[in-house]
C-alpha cells in the first residue's frame, strides 16, 4: 500500500524528499507531485534529460527538408516560369522551408511531450486523480497509514 | 514559491473571473455578437451579389479587406512577443498578461484569416490557396508572396494554438479540481489528465521553452511576409527594403496597444489588480513607446527613402500621402503613433491607466489608417495618371469591418468566462 506525505512548503517538501533517498528508497518507488516545476526534483531523483529535444530537432529538420522539396518537386512537376524567375527559386523555396521547420519543429515537439510525457493519462482521467496545489511524495509498495500532514 | 494559503488565495481569485456572468456582460456579448452578425449578413450578402457590393475597383484593387488583414495579423504579434519572446528573456511582468495576449493572438488571427477569403469574392474555391494534388495538376506558385503568406499565417496561427493550449493545460486541471460535476469532466478532458508528476513537469518545462523558441522568429517574420506582399511588387511606395522591419515594428505597436485595451477594463472587471500591477502595465507601456519610436522613425525614413532616391513616381506617391486627396487619415496616422505615444517618456502618464486606455485606443485607429494609407495611397496614384483614382470604402466593406471587431471582442468575452484569464500556475510560481 503506498504512503502519500503532502507539503504546503516547498523548502520542507524538497528536504523531506532528500532525506527519504538518503534513507534509502529508490528514487523508482518515488511519485512526486507539485503545482510547479522545480528542477531540483530532476537532479535529486537523478532523472536522465528530457529526450524532447531529439523530437524537435527531427521535427525542424524534417519539415525544411518536406517544405523546400514541396515547392521545388511541385514547380519541376509544372515547370512555368513567373516573374523571370527560376523553376526553382531557391529563396523563395528556403521561405517555405523555413515556416515548414517551425510548424512541424513545433508539432514533433509536441507530439513527442505527449508520449513522453504520457499524455493523455487515462488512469488520472478515468480515476478522476486531481492536479493537487499541494506538494505530494508518494512512496509505492509500503504497508503503511495513508495521509501524513506536514 | 508559496505556501497553499497564497496558492488557494491565486486559484480562487483568477478563477472568480469564470463565475457567473453579470448583466453588463452579457450586454457586451450581446452587443458584440450583433456586430459580428451585422458584418456576416453583409458578407452574405457580398457572396450573394457579388465583389460589385465593395467599394475596391481600378485602380483601387486592394482596400479595406486587405487594411483589415494586415491590422488583424498585426494586433496578433505582441501575443507572441508577450508570451514566448519575454518567456525567453525571463520578464517577470509577462505573467500578468500572457495568457491574455495569447488568447488575443489567436482570436487576431481567426479575424486576419477570414479576410483573404472575403477579398477572394468567391470564397468557396477558397482551398485554391492550398497546395495539394488535384485533377487539374495545378500546384500553387511557391515563388509569390501571397503564397508564403499563407503558409506564414498557417504556421503562425497553429503554433500559437499548440502553445496556447500547452499553457493551459496545468491551469485545465486545476479548473477541474475546483469545478465539480460535468463540467468539471470536460476541463478534466481537456487538461489530458495532467496531475503533475515530475515526469510531466520535466518534458513540459522543456517543450514550452522549445515552443517559445520556435515562436520567436515568427515575431520577426510573420509580418515581414506580410510586407512582401507589397514590397515585392513595383508599386510606388511599395517597393521599399524597409517594410520589413516597419511592419514588425507597427505589428507590435498595434498588438501591444490592444493588450493595454483589453487588459485595463479586465483588470478592474475582474478585480486583478493584485496580480496585474500597475508597474506591470507600465512595463507594457514602454514597449509601446519604444515601438512607437521605431515606427515614427520608419515614417521619417520612408518619405527619406522617397525623396532621396530622385525617382519621380516615388517623390509624388509621398507628396501625395502627406499633402493630397487622403491626407487627414495620414496626419491622424502619424500623430497617433508617432507624436502622442511620445507623453509615455511621462512616468506619470505611463502609470495612469485611464490615459493609457484612452492612448491604446488611439494608436489602434492609428495603426489601422496606417494600414489604410499603405495599402490604398499607392494604388490611387502609381505610374500612370491616366490610371488614377480614388477609393472609398462601401457600407458593406465599412460593416464587415465592423463585424470583425465584434468577432474579435465576442471570442475574448467568451474567453475570460471559459477560461482562466491568468496563468494560475506561473502567479503560483513567481
Amino acid at each position: 500500500m503506498a504512503r502519500q506525505l503532502f507539503f504546503d512548503d516547498q523548502q520542507t517538501f524538497l528536504q523531506q524528499l532528500e532525506q527519504l533517498l538518503s534513507d534509502g528508497i529508490p528514487s523508482g518507488q518515488l511519485d512526486v507531485r507539485t503545482p510547479y516545476h522545480l528542477s531540483e526534483i530532476d537532479t535529486l531523483l537523478g532523472q536522465p534529460p528530457s529526450k524532447l529535444p531529439l523530437f524537435a530537432l527531427g521535427g525542424a529538420l524534417a519539415g525544411f527538408g518536406g517544405g523546400f522539396l514541396l515547392a521545388a518537386l511541385t514547380s519541376l512537376d509544372w515547370p512555368v516560369i513567373t516573374g523571370g524567375k527560376p523553376i526553382v527559386a531557391v529563396p523563395a523555396f528556403l521561405l517555405i522551408g523555413y515556416l515548414m521547420t517551425i510548424l512541424i519543429g513545433s508539432l514533433a515537439s509536441f507530439a513527442g511531450f505527449l508520449l513522453l510525457a504520457r499524455l493523455p493519462q487515462v488512469d488520472a482521467l478515468l480515476e478522476e486523480q486531481d492536479f493537487d496545489s499541494r506538494f505530494i511524495i508518494t512512496i509505492a509498495d509500503e504497508v503503511a497509514p495513508c495521509t501524513t500532514p506536514n | 514559491m508559496q505556501n497553499t494559503s497564497s496558492t488557494e488565495q491565486i486559484e480562487q481569485d483568477v478563477l472568480a473571473a469564470m463565475s457567473r456572468p453579470s448583466r453588463c456582460y452579457l450586454a457586451c456579448i450581446f452587443l458584440a455578437g450583433l456586430v459580428f452578425l451585422g458584418g456576416m449578413a453583409l458578407w452574405s450578402r457580398q457572396i450573394a451579389l457579388g465583389m460589385g457590393v465593395a467599394g475596391i475597383s481600378h485602380p483601387v484593387g486592394w482596400g479595406v479587406y486587405i487594411t483589415d488583414f494586415v491590422f488583424w495579423v498585426g494586433i496578433a504579434h505582441s501575443g507572441t512577443l508577450i508570451s514566448a519572446v519575454l518567456y525567453i528573456f525571463r520578464a517577470r511582468f509577462r505573467t500578468s498578461f500572457n495568457r491574455a495576449a495569447e488568447a488575443m493572438t489567436i482570436f487576431a488571427l481567426m479575424v486576419a484569416g477570414l479576410f483573404p477569403l472575403i477579398h477572394l469574392g468567391r470564397v468557396w474555391l477558397a482551398y485554391f490557396l492550398f497546395p495539394y494534388p488535384n485533377q487539374r495538376q495545378l500546384w500553387v506558385n511557391f515563388r509569390s508572396p501571397l503564397v508564403w503568406d499563407v503558409f506564414a499565417v498557417s504556421t503562425y496561427m497553429l503554433v500559437s494554438l499548440v502553445f496556447f493550449f500547452v499553457g493551459l493545460v496545468p491551469d485545465l486541471a486545476i479548473v477541474a479540481r475546483r469545478r465539480p460535476g460535468f463540467i468539471g469532466k470536460i476541463y478534466r478532458l481537456a487538461s489530458l489528465g495532467w496531475v503533475g508528476n515530475s515526469q510531466q513537469w520535466r518534458h513540459y518545462t522543456k517543450l514550452y521553452f522549445f515552443l517559445a523558441a520556435f515562436a520567436t522568429p515568427l515575431v520577426a517574420s510573420v509580418h515581414s511576409i506580410v510586407s512582401w506582399d507589397f514590397a515585392v511588387s513595383i508599386v510606388p511606395g511599395w517597393h521599399t527594403t524597409i517594410f520589413a522591419p516597419y511592419f514588425v515594428a507597427g505589428a507590435i505597436l498595434s498588438g501591444t496597444a490592444m493588450v493595454i485595451t483589453l487588459v485595463i477594463p479586465m483588470r478592474r472587471l475582474l478585480r486583478l489588480e493584485t496580480y496585474i500591477p500597475i508597474s506591470h502595465i507600465e512595463s507594457i507601456a514602454k514597449i509601446l513607446l519604444l515601438t512607437s519610436l521605431i515606427v515614427g522613425f520608419a515614417y521619417v525614413v520612408e518619405q527619406g527613402l522617397a525623396f532621396y532616391s530622385g525617382n519621380l513616381y516615388e517623390m509624388e506617391q509621398f507628396r501625395f500621402r502627406a499633402l493630397g486627396d487622403y491626407r487627414l487619415l495620414f496626419w491622424i496616422m502619424v500623430s497617433c503613433n508617432a507624436i502622442l505615444p511620445l507623453t509615455l517618456f511621462v512616468g506619470r502618464l505611463r502609470r495612469n491607466l485611464a490615459y493609457l486606455f484612452i492612448l491604446s485606443l488611439l494608436v489602434n485607429v492609428g495603426m489601422w489608417l496606417e494600414r489604410f494609407v499603405i495599402v490604398v495611397t499607392s494604388l490611387a496614384r502609381d505610374f500612370d495618371p491616366y490610371a488614377w483614382g480614388n477609393y472609398t470604402p462601401s457600407f458593406t466593406e465599412i460593416g464587415i469591418t465592423a463585424g470583425s471587431f465584434g468577432l474579435f471582442f465576442l471570442l475574448f468575452l467568451l474567453f475570460i468566462k471559459i477560461l482562466p484569464v491568468l496563468s494560475i500556475t506561473e502567479l503560483k510560481e513567481r
